[in-house]
């Protein structure tokens, strides 16, 4: 215990200074609400300017590095000249906008009302522990989607129905690979491969030509929407290098679709 | 009959717009604005098709009418205009013509033969380039309003009627 303390204290030789403590802190938790809206897929505007409304509502003035997968902080208070300076390296991406709408609104309620930086963790733990839909909701949800875009590519009533397993399966296949830690990008393979091959049924079945739209649409819901539309209101707001990260891994996500649906292709023999 | 036909499209647009909403876990507040965002959207795009209009201008209108959508309903549910618009939007990406792009690229690298070489060269850069600028345009059309109010945050838009 008294080692521990002694520990603390050399590495935080002034940890009796409160504010020194306070930038510590704040910092920590700026580069956390960084790294959530970064992998729930916010814009890199949009992160740089969530962090400014929070550091200017603390009277302190923050610059930042948005890059894909680090963040780079530095917070500084003009008038005691102390600084804080950090790193953090974000988790894997995965689309989840409650959390962005979570923050967004909790930024807002940061500014009004005075928040102290206890409450913003408090927030964000109650932010990170908000449930996600229930699973068969999802997949029965995106199922119905898939057959949407059947039905406006002009696929029959069986197409829809062939669409909707596809998609269903290919959405469930997604969740079990990244379950077990596949690479993102196989994740998606395994899942245009699957969604695919079901889709290819009528097509098999039938005509190619009249049943063509099922096998074209059952991928539609892997396309990578969020990187791609963030990567061109990145670029369109000056942050040419996140912009261009950011379209490279929708580009690569696309291909993997493509590799899927050429794998089905290939056994179907169209 | 014409009408009925373009209802039943706005519905199937609705229902992708909020199977991407739900995969994106919106909060559930925001599900019935998307619905709305997207069949309107969606509807846009077919009527411009309708009256023969380019598929990129047709597409760009039904963007910035998502976009213009979305500050209201921020406003009014209280989240940021991309969760709206995101997946309002998607439905209007292009699925078929990519597809035929990556057919045609494939045909590309396979043997050449000089009769129809020159006809899938042409379709193939054809598809691609509409689905390029479609993808640009969907983009471009849901930050329109944020360029043009050259406001940081959507709180500091207001859309009302000035005083006289």
């Amino acid at each position: 215990m008294t080692k521990n303390l002694t520990l603390k204290e050399e590495i935080l030789p002034m940890n009796n200074n409160p504010e020194k403590d306070e930038i510590h802190v704040l910092g920590s938790t700026l580069l956390e609400i960084g790294a959530l809206l970064m992998v729930s897929g916010a814009s890199s505007g949009r992160i740089r300017n969530t962090i400014n409304r929070i550091s200017d509502s603390f009277g302190y003035s923050a610059d930042m590095l948005i890059s894909q997968r680090t963040l780079m902080l530095n917070i500084y208070n003009e008038d005691s000249g102390h600084f804080f300076n950090s790193l953090k390296r974000t988790s894997p991406h995965g689309v989840n906008f409650v959390m962005l709408s979570g923050i967004s609104r909790m930024s807002w309620l940061i500014v009004e009302q005075k928040w102290n930086v206890k409450q913003i963790n408090e927030e964000l733990k109650r932010l990170r522990s908000l449930p996600h839909y229930p699973r068969m909701i999802i997949l029965s949800v995106v199922g119905l989607a898939g057959a949407a875009f059947c039905r406006l590519a002009g696929g029959v009533a069986f197409d829809m129905v062939m669409v909707f397993i596809g998609t269903f399966c290919g959405l469930f296949v997604r969740q079990e690979a990244m379950k077990m830690k596949f690479n993102p990008y196989m994740c998606v393979y395994f899942a245009a491969f699957v969604s695919s091959l079901l889709a290819g049924i009528p097509a098999k079945l039938g005509s190619y030509d009249t049943h063509e739209h099922a096998f074209a649409t059952s991928v539609l819901f892997l396309i990578p929407g969020v990187p791609l539309i963030n990567s061109f209101s990145d670029m369109i707001d000056g942050n040419l290098q996140n912009g261009l990260i950011r379209g490279l891994n929708g580009f690569i996500i696309s291909f993997t679709i493509a590799l899927g649906l050429l794998t089905s292709m290939f056994i179907y023999q169209f | 009959m014409e009408l009925l036909l373009l209802l039943e499209k706005g519905l199937w647009f609705g229902i992708a717009a909020v199977g991407f909403a739900v995969l994106f876990n919106v909060p559930v507040r925001t599900l019935a604005p998307v619905f709305i965002m997207g069949a309107l959207g969606g509807l846009t795009k077919t009527i411009m098709l309708q009256l023969e209009l380019n598929v990129i201008v047709s597409t760009l209108a039904g963007a910035t009418i998502v976009g213009f959508l979305s500050i209201p309903f921020a406003h009014k549910k209280h989240a940021p205009p991309p969760i709206f618009a995101i997946p309002a939007v998607i439905p209007m990406v292009p699925g078929i013509l990519a597809y035929r792009m990556m057919l045609g690229l494939i045909n590309l690298a396979g043997e050449v033969n000089p009769e129809t070489y020159q006809q899938i060269l042409s379709e193939t850069v054809n598809n691609g380039m509409k689905v390029m600028l479609i993808l640009m345009s969907l983009a471009g059309g849901v930050g329109v309003p944020m360029l043009i109010t050259r406001k940081e945050s959507a709180k500091e838009i207001r859309f009302k009627k000035r005083s006289r």
